[in-house]
């Protein structure tokens, strides 16, 4: 299922999470696995210079520094490296999310996969903030592949996943998310709960439902999950299937808590690329910051569909 | 020593130097050597004597100036410097480069350092001082060629030294080979056609209306703004393409005083014009790279017309000609409200007259244009022009002529800034890192793609729901 994955990391303990849920993925499916940290900020205009990323500091890209950059990384992750020989360490000058999504095509990779940290390299300055960094968001909404988001230490390993939540908003991109939650489902024998979430948000409908209309707009809905994925599932059996109503992006939470999921999926497929103004308002970015398991961002179709 | 391993009068012109010189961390052996570079004095005189011949424009300038001083005021440098009068532009020109011709080129180690110092961080090449000289002397054209006699005697700023190189290696400003371009267009296309049905980044189509060429660091490092005008195109339905070699159109070999290398740059995209005979060429949102290969471009490669090849639009001209003519129409709910100013680019507004361009499009799409004052072909240098934003040696000299870009900016009293030029843009970043004053900052393509009405056939298909 997955051949090639692309680890994004600034190697601190922000992404550690992130790291052991890499590695032990490359190990299990024998996956070659790039670590990619992109360390520092060009201008715009003309400069030598670019702005580190861990420092804020200016400073000169040349081989000394990538190199000096690189031996970081593998000190970093010696004991992990040792272990895993499927593995390299890429690090380049660059903006991180072009640098990323222009490795995960340039790779063909299967899966991306990155911590949900900001630019604030302290551990929990995003949840702390409500920000879920701006990189996480333009990968996430960019890449053709599978990007899975590892912010909070995961207990166990993505084999041994018990019960993964997907939930979904009807959309196009989320057929790609399901594809990708059905297909691991098959693969490592876990539970499927296909979930969706009516949206009662009062910024969405401006108006109050009755309940019965309520009742009827949920039925309504698990027809519609019927038609679009357990018709397409065969004789796989092993999943449940649920909606509620509220805001979506709590009832995800919810859901999950309740039945244990230890990996949620979801398309993320904002138009809205200005992380300023999306940052509220999607349901993912909000799963993201708060789920305790990690969340998989699935949009497109390339890496999941029927090959 | 009289030549450096990499301060010397060599010319870059390999991957292998380029790296070398790349890996002297912030120059620090580069520098070191220049204290010991030799000068090539019959070189320098020489080179003088052909340009500064009888009735030339230069010998007429530097021996006609009064020293009056009414050049003193129009210099941002003056007036950040707390009107230091050693930054008085007649006064910078005449104590270089009229020393230089005075003293027949007879000058030492220290002297040239002094020009360099001078030429690249006393002077961004704005050419402003020029419109006020009461004999019309432009100290901005005479420091641009003081500048190719530094650069001639390898007293130049690394980072200029470097810049020159890449164009001489890459024909670009920075490491980006042919196949990094047109990996880079498909990638943008790929990743934009399912917001934008038909997206497509033509490459290499002969017989387009529009070849559009960009500034290296678009698809280098944000590539992004490359999608934008293919959307913008796209969405104006535009017949339009890019070459596959010959996109690059600025040059920091103009910036270094590499004339040889100026050339080199500017017959890549000459050529492409002659390959793909477009009706029309487009360069992006980048102030010096119009000047060069629009302005100055031509005489460097002796065409004799004075004029590119085809027919050469800045952006603005082409955002300014969709919106009047109708091929973009900005939605009039999404003009933007809040107080916005704009940043002349000297380099296409001053030196290319295309401030009425700019207006129009601010009439489009901003309901409270403020002006900074003085505009148009009277506003200052952004702060960052010629080079100065790059430079590590001269940082602090760049930080501290700032000052006057900000209380311009300040004094509109507007939060957001449109700055359609790379220097500019980069200029304003830092001005606001410097002195945190609350703005934002901004190219129009971004503004426009969220403001524009997309026609319905455009729209990606509705979603079931």
């Amino acid at each position: 299922m997955f051949k090639k994955i692309l680890f994004a990391t600034t190697a601190t303990p922000a992404c550690d999470n992130a790291a052991h849920v890499a590695f032990d993925l490359a190990k299990k499916y024998q996956a070659e696995l790039i670590l990619l940290h992109v360390f520092g900020t060009p201008s715009r205009g003309f400069s030598t210079t670019v702005t580190d990323a861990k420092s804020g500091e200016e400073s000169h890209v040349d081989s000394d520094y990538v190199e000096w950059v690189e031996e970081e990384m593998k000190t970093y992750y010696a004991k992990q490296l040792a272990d895993c020989t499927t593995a390299k360490v890429e690090t380049l000058a660059g903006v991180p999310h072009t640098e990323i999504l222009r490795m995960a095509r340039k790779q063909d990779v299967d899966l991306i996969l990155m911590g949900a940290h900001s630019r604030q390299e302290e551990p929990g300055a995003t949840r702390y903030r409500s920000i879920v960094g701006s990189t996480m968001q333009k990968v996430s909404k960019g890449a053709r592949c599978p990007v899975l988001i590892v912010s909070r230490p995961c207990t166990t390993c993505l084999w041994y996943f018990s019960n993964i939540i997907f939930g979904t908003d009807f959309s196009k991109a989320s057929d790609s998310a399901f594809l990708f939650a059905y297909k691991l489902c098959k693969e490592i024998g876990s539970k499927l709960y296909l979930f969706h979430a009516l949206d009662l948000s009062s910024v969405q409908s401006g108006t109050v439902l009755e309940q019965s209309e309520v009742e009827d707009r949920i039925a309504e809905a698990k027809k519609k999950l019927e038609a679009k994925y357990i018709s397409k599932m065969e004789d796989f059996d092993n999943y449940e299937v649920e909606v509620w109503e509220g805001i979506p992006y709590v009832e995800v939470l919810k859901y999950s808590r309740e039945k244990n999921g230890d990996l949620i999926v979801m398309a993320h497929h904002t138009r809205e690329v200005d992380p300023e103004k999306a940052m509220l308002g999607s349901t993912v970015e909000q799963v993201v910051l708060r789920a305790s398991c990690p969340v998989a961002s699935v949009n497109r179709p390339h890496k999941v569909s029927e090959s | 020593m009289a030549q450096g391993k990499f301060c010397n009068r060599e010319k870059v012109d390999t991957l292998e130097q380029l790296q070398a010189l790349l890996n002297d961390k912030g120059g620090g052996q580069y520098y070191k050597e220049m204290q010991d570079l030799d000068v090539d004095t019959d070189l320098l005189w020489a080179t003088l004597q052909k340009t500064l011949k009888e009735k030339s424009r230069i010998k007429a300038w530097l021996e006609i100036c009064a020293h009056c001083g009414m050049c003193s005021d129009s210099c941002f440098l003056y007036l950040a410097n707390n009107k230091d009068p050693e930054q008085v532009p007649s006064y910078k020109i005449q104590s270089t480069l009229g020393q230089l011709y005075k003293r027949k080129g007879k000058v030492d180690n220290a002297f040239m350092q002094m020009c360099m110092d001078t030429a690249w961080s006393k002077c961004t090449c704005c050419n402003r001082c020029g419109m006020y000289c009461p004999f019309g002397i432009d100290m901005g054209i005479m420091f641009s060629y003081l500048r190719g006699l530094c650069f001639q005697q390898g007293f130049v700023p690394w980072e200029m030294k470097i810049g020159s190189g890449m164009h001489r290696v890459f024909r670009a400003q920075m490491d980006v080979t042919t196949e990094d371009w047109v990996e880079t267009c498909e990638w943008m296309a790929e990743e934009y056609e399912e917001d934008w049905p038909g997206l497509k980044i033509p490459i290499e189509k002969v017989g387009a209306d529009i070849m559009y060429t960009v500034n290296a660091r678009e698809p280098k490092h944000y590539p992004e703004d490359l999608a934008e005008a293919a959307i913008l195109f796209h969405l104006a339905g535009e017949d339009w393409t890019v070459p596959e070699e010959g996109w690059e159109e600025t040059s920091l070999a103009m910036f270094a005083g590499d004339w040889e290398a100026c050339k080199m740059q500017v017959q890549s995209v000459y050529d492409a014009m002659e390959r793909l005979k477009p009706k029309r060429m487009v360069v992006t949102e980048c102030g010096h790279a119009y000047r060069a290969t629009v302005i100055e471009g031509p005489y460097w490669c002796g065409l004799k017309t004075g004029q590119p090849p085809v027919e050469s639009l800045h952006y603005v001209e082409w955002v300014a000609e969709v919106l009047r003519n109708g091929k973009l129409k900005i939605d009039p709910a999404k003009k933007i409200k809040e107080p916005v100013t704009l940043q002349d680019s000297c380099n296409y507004i001053r030196n290319a007259g295309l401030a009425e361009y700019t207006r129009e499009i601010m009439s489009y799409i901003a309901e409270d244009f403020r002006e900074m004052s003085p505009n148009k072909d009277h506003n200052f240098c952004c702060g960052g022009g010629g080079g100065f934003n790059g430079i590590g040696r001269y940082r602090k000299q760049r930080n501290a002529g700032l000052k006057v870009k900000r209380d311009q900016i300040l004094q509109t009293g507007a939060k957001l800034v449109i700055a359609p030029c790379h220097n500019c843009w980069d200029a304003i970043r830092d001005l606001e890192e410097v002195f945190e004053v609350g703005i934002r900052w901004s190219f129009l393509k971004p503004l426009l793609v969220e403001m524009v009405e997309v026609p319905e056939h455009l729209k990606p298909q509705e979603e079931e729901v």
